[in-house]
């Protein structure tokens, strides 16, 4: 392995690093304490017939294909996006940022509702088209359907790591190696892919997790995906069921997180060392405007079919629902203020993680930032009622308070931030912070003023990520929220479930501005480089 | 009871409760309640199907006053039941209401885990299953007898554990310019050789009233029948392609279908949208198609003040919350003396199967087989 530096004794930001992580990752085994004890209900010999029965391992099989094409499709739309948005002189680069990145607070199961509402056989598209003759769509239904739906939400992930990473980049390596004559293409594959693949890794490993351990899409689109089948077990009050059928799709995660272990590179990827050094853009010439078409089509497709569905049915309803559906900048408070302070304590509790895991060449700190994606990858009703455990049993006084929301939140969503700090902090050569340390500064003053600069489009990635996530929350959200607390998604979720689709549209086009407005002002906080 | 008796409960249960998650629609109400005189009228009394005022039940001008904190987990949504709850606010000062809303499956998960460390005082949800599930649990307390005895028999748990509050009815939505009340055979065995259904009935395969129905069928009338009766509607031309019923019950009234599987409050949700949509509604007897389930109300052995949560229980029953389910959610009021809304004949009128329990009702998983299995889903 290569040199992994500031291993001595003197090291301890490195120690109080790995000993964060490792609080952080004993809060994080909650959720699979509690899955284990509930699953205890089933007993051994039911237990073994479940997870035996040769349907069990069909749906394991049809799941993993899916996880497996939402995750390569993912990279496909992801990395070029990310590329286009900081490599080339693509006009309207900021906006396109923006909008690429918020199907990321649609819900997913809003998503496939839309879908179905317009591409299924009853579809509003399929009416507005059957004057014209077409009267064949292709089938919305199953694995195909599932596959698009998950993919046109959790891209961004993609998208946002690689973006941060492509950032980070000092791009005078790729100006000289195409002075050295190299094209563009093979600049990309021997000299930025490299180094933005880490990155990628991360991005993938979400979308991967995420396809994984999502109920509702799976559901709606009747593809007979893991989760379907928890849920099914939920619904019918089959607890102990669904928990062990739970602790099966988290075996599948270890399996994906140690997969994901061995292809990664853990050598770091540093070259040079400014931030973002913006060297010379690729031109588009003449594909610019192409290059801006072929970006926005796919935020398009991923917005504009939930928007239109929403709005149709908001002029069909002729009664419209109460007032309890009202949205009022209250509840906008609420949404941004919970996002915001997720994100934060999110970040916070993430450097360390990343950085420990990252920089030393402890087994320990790299089993840490495994750990953190537990809590990513069971499903947020599983999260949620392991928290609600932990909430009446020993932390009552913040149960069904904004604090044990938080926290869920935190345990949720923390990996996105640690995936996306970690892939910077692979970019930084380690001799940086050494030269500050031989200058006398301390190992926390080192981080704090050599590494931490460079990290910064990393650390900015992730909040963003946890931010963007958190808006969108639900099924943790409504078993913790406190009484009479309404954000945004859970306006959605109101209007919705009652069969008030029209009455959801103006909570979903209000989270959709804030969270773009949102996503503006980090974009420009981060100095972003218009040309 | 054994254990495989209590999960078959819990299956039945499940299928229920996903059964009415998505629910029923209401009406926008005026601003504040009228100053007349007693029992007041919850939001302005007018109604898509003309106004009415209250014409019997118990007032909450008789009850004894609600005072306190009260913590309600409630599967029935905030648009629903959002109005009822300030009315209720409004009128006592000492009481506060601490709703929290979300799924009925969700909130029974929710109660098991918390067990004795709930703060909840009351379990007010969707339907019979729910209910079932959290008395399954040991969870519930039994009611005073005078609140049960509101409502009649077949409405409320024999255990005491929990009692409706409203109901809902399954009913077929027919097209009145192409079908006529007497075209509708009363048995739903009669459908698949009525040939005025033939190629314009329609359903909803995938939504959880609808595979309730289909639940009802197999416990009623066996695994076979049920098949049967499945391949003869696909035979005669049973369209699945809606993905819920109130879109089944649009497109009844759009003249696109003669006849579709509903829940009843559908077809008054569309006449209340669109006055003239020629559209009326039909119930079957004594069969599965005639399933008439519940939402109801428990208190829970975790509640701080027994009497408390139990009065509250006894207000979803007054004349003025039974009025509010006709006038605001279009479903049946179970108190006697209170009326249904619109065309609705009157619940004694309607013939559900005798001896099914609704907390006993289904596993979701053989009838979406049997519907994967025959081709309908």
């Amino acid at each position: 392995m290569a040199t992994r530096s500031q291993q001595g004794e003197d090291d301890r930001f490195g120690v109080a690093a790995t000993l964060t992580s490792g609080v952080v990752a004993a809060l994080l085994l909650v959720p699979a304490a509690w899955l284990v004890r509930t699953a205890a209900d089933v007993g051994l010999a039911e237990s073994i017939a479940i997870l035996a029965r040769p349907d069990t391992v069909q749906v394991l099989v049809d799941s993993l294909t899916l996880v497996a094409v939402v995750t390569v499709a993912s990279i496909v739309v992801g990395v070029p996006l990310a590329y286009l948005t900081v490599r080339t002189d693509m006009p309207f680069r900021r906006a396109t940022t923006v909008l690429v990145s918020l199907p990321l607070v649609v819900p997913s199961y809003i998503g496939a509702f839309a879908f179905v509402a317009a591409f299924g056989p009853r579809g509003g598209l399929r009416r507005a088209l059957a004057p014209l003759g077409v009267d064949s769509l292709p089938e919305i239904y199953g694995f195909a359907g599932a596959a698009l739906v998950l993919t046109l939400y959790t891209y961004p992930y993609v998208y946002i790591t690689t973006r941060a990473a492509l950032r980070a980049l000092d791009a005078r390596l790729v100006d000289a190696a195409r002075t050295l004559g190299e094209s563009p293409v093979t600049a990309f594959r021997r000299v930025t892919w490299p180094r933005v693949r880490p990155a990628v890794a991360a991005g993938a490993l979400l979308v991967a997790l995420y396809a994984l351990a999502d109920f509702g899409t799976p559901a709606i689109m009747q593809f007979d995906a893991f989760t379907r089948v928890i849920y099914v077990d939920f619904t019918a009050y089959r607890q102990d069921r669904a928990a062990l059928l739970s602790l099966q799709l988290l075996a599948a995660t270890l399996l994906i997180l140690g997969l994901e272990s061995l292809i990664r590179t853990d050598q770091p990827v540093h070259a040079g060392g400014a931030v973002g050094r913006a060297g010379q853009q690729v031109r588009l010439r003449r594909w610019r405007w192409v290059a801006l078409a072929g970006a926005l089509a796919v935020p398009f497709l991923a917005l504009i079919v939930p928007l239109g569905v929403l709005l149709t049915w908001f002029f069909r309803e002729a009664a419209p629902a109460g007032g309890a559906l009202a949205t009022t900048p209250r509840i906008v408070g609420n949404s941004i203020g919970v996002a915001g302070v997720a994100a934060l304590a999110a970040t916070l509790v993430a450097v360390p993680v990343a950085y420990a895991s990252a920089t030393r060449d402890s087994r320990l700190a790299g089993l840490f930032e495994r750990v953190s994606y537990l809590g990513y990858a069971v499903p947020g009703v599983v999260l949620g009622l392991a928290l609600v455990y932990l909430g009446v049993q020993v932390l009552t006084p913040i149960y069904q308070t904004v604090g044990l929301l938080v926290v869920a939140y935190v345990v949720r969503f923390l990996p996105q931030a640690v995936g996306s700090i970690r892939a910077a902090v692979l970019q930084v050569d380690p001799a940086l912070p050494e030269a500050a340390r031989t200058l006398g500064r301390s190992s926390v003053g080192a981080f704090r003023s050599v590494t931490l600069p460079l990290v910064a489009p990393g650390v900015v990635g992730g909040s963003a990520l946890v931010f963007l996530t958190t808006m969108k929350e639900l099924p943790a959200t409504l078993l913790l929220r406190p009484a009479g607390f309404s954000t945004l998604v859970t306006r959605v979720w109101t209007a919705h479930s009652d069969g008030y689709f029209g009455a959801a549209v103006v909570p979903a086009l209000v989270l959709l501005v804030v969270s773009g407005l949102s996503m503006l002002v980090i974009v420009s906080q981060e100095g972003y480089d218009v040309r | 009871m054994d254990n495989g008796t209590r999960r078959r409960f819990l299956e039945l249960a499940g299928a229920a409760a996903t059964a009415s998650i998505a629910g029923c629609s209401g009406q926008r109400l005026g601003e504040g309640p009228d100053s007349g005189p007693m029992p007041e009228q919850i939001g302005s009394g007018r109604s898509p199907f003309g106004n009415r005022s209250i014409s019997g039940g118990t007032s909450m001008v008789t009850m004894p006053p609600l005072s306190g904190d009260l913590t309600v987990y409630s599967g029935r949504g905030e648009p629903l039941v959002g109005e009822l709850v300030s009315f209720m606010e409004e009128r006592y000062d000492g009481l506060t209401l601490n709703m929290r809303y979300n799924s009925a499956a969700e909130l029974v998960n929710q109660l098991q885990t918390e067990g004795d460390q709930s703060p909840a005082d009351v379990f007010f949800s969707v339907n019979a299953g729910s209910l079932g599930a959290v008395k399954d649990q040991g969870r519930t307390v039994d009611l005073p007898r005078e609140v049960l005895e509101t409502v009649p028999s077949q409405f409320r748990d024999p255990d005491r554990m929990w009692v409706g509050t409203s109901g809902r009815a399954r009913s077929l939505s027919f097209n009145t310019e192409a079908l006529s009340a007497g075209d509708v055979p009363e048995d739903v065995f009669a459908f698949p050789e009525t040939d005025a259904f033939r190629d314009a009935i329609g359903c909803a395969p995938t939504y959880s009233s609808f595979q309730a129905f289909i639940t009802a069928m197999r416990v009623l009338n066996g695994e076979e029948r049920t098949r049967e009766w499945l391949n003869g509607m696909l035979d005669i031309g049973l369209d699945t392609s809606y993905s819920d019923e109130f879109l089944v019950s649009q497109a009844v009234a759009d003249g696109e279908l003669r006849a579709g599987f509903a829940n009843h409050y559908y077809v008054l949700r569309v006449q209340a949208g669109r006055p003239d949509a020629p559209i009326s509604v039909a119930f079957t007897r004594n069969d599965a198609g005639a399933i008439f389930n519940v939402a109801g109300a428990a208190t829970l052995d975790t509640a701080d003040d027994v009497d408390l949560a139990a009065n509250f229980v006894r207000h979803l029953l007054s004349a003025e919350a039974q009025d509010y389910f006709a006038r605001e959610t279009f479903e049946y009021p179970l108190v006697p003396e209170v009326e249904p809304i619109g065309e609705l004949p009157p619940i004694d009128e309607l013939a559900p199967p005798e001896n099914v329990d609704l907390t006993q009702l289904s596993d979701i998983e053989g009838t979406v087989e049997l519907l994967r299995d025959v081709g309908a889903l």
